[in-house]
């Protein structure tokens, strides 16, 4: 299980308090379909996917990002229990959506990016470390319930 | 293999860099040692605790090296040889480890340019990297 100090609840919590759910939550997807392209299997149905303007732009990806950093936040309350917080996730991603857990941990890692790329040399190597964490968590508590 | 496009990118996050090899070299350096404290076992030369001067002037060698691999996008397995030969050989990097740095260098550009390191260039200089990883663990065995 993940124990996170203090002093990384108090940085990471701080920091979510200052996010733009919504904008963030667009970018880490639309990023993480640029940058990984075979991560737009799971998105068939989400239209234009065919250019980077075209991704970072697509509503249905904006909307989903926003969705998945809204969850992404109920970490942030529950970062003592991961693993609760997320098993009914974890068992939709398995059986519903059959979403290999590896992208789990590219979405975290582009997250980590997204946030370095909006607060800048606030995201000092602490605060990255303390993000890495949560999000390595979150991955690992998303992948928990596969069989 | 890189798009022109691609290339043309790499040069352009390379623009941003030269010139502050060390700097960025030691920051990057510092924020793999501080997000994965377990890559430190390679570096144990800089000791338990390395001091500034010491992560420039490692951070300066390990970024001058990327340079010398963007100016080689076409043949980097050439370029990198020697660095290639001294990883199988004698740093034996598990290649596990390239990934952490990969993140962590594309962490430390988003936080230092910030909107001038666009998508575009963060995908470029991914794939870059990545090539540039699986060259200098090719010859492990």
């Amino acid at each position: 299980m993940v124990h996170f100090t203090a002093e990384e609840k108090a940085a990471i919590t701080s920091l979510w308090g200052k996010v733009n759910v919504e904008e963030a939550g667009g970018e880490a997807l639309g990023r993480l379909l640029v940058v990984y392209p075979w991560t737009q299997r799971f998105f068939d149905n989400f239209g234009n996917l065919s250019s980077t303007s075209a991704i970072m732009g697509n509503p249905k990806v904006k909307a989903h990002g926003k969705k998945v950093l809204t969850s992404f936040g109920d970490a942030i309350k529950n970062m003592d229990n991961l693993k609760g917080a997320f098993a009914k996730l974890s068992e939709l991603h398995c059986d519903k959506l059959h979403v290999d857990p590896e992208n789990f941990r590219l979405l975290g890692n582009v997250l980590v990016c997204v946030l370095a790329h909006h607060f800048g040399h606030e995201f000092n190597p602490q605060v990255q470390a303390a993000f890495q964490k949560v999000v390595a968590g979150v991955a690992n508590a998303l992948a928990h319930k596969y069989h | 293999m890189l798009s022109a496009q691609e290339r043309a990118h790499v040069a352009q996050v390379w623009d941003l860099i030269a010139g502050h090899e060390a700097a960025f070299g030691a920051e990057l350096l510092l924020r793999l040692f501080t997000v994965y404290p377990s890559t430190k076992i390679y570096f144990k030369h800089l000791g338990v605790c390395p001091d500034e001067a010491q992560l420039l002037t490692h951070g300066q060698r390990v970024l001058q090296a990327v340079g010398v691999a963007v100016q080689h996008t076409d043949h980097l397995r050439a370029a990198l040889s020697p660095l290639a030969d001294l990883h199988a050989q004698v740093l034996r990097v598990d290649p596990a480890n390239f990934p952490l740095l990969i993140q962590c260098f594309h962490v430390m550009l988003a936080s230092h340019l910030q909107g001038e390191f666009t998508v575009q260039m963060q995908a470029a200089w991914d794939k870059f990297l990545t090539e540039v990883a699986m060259v200098l663990t090719e010859k492990y065995r």
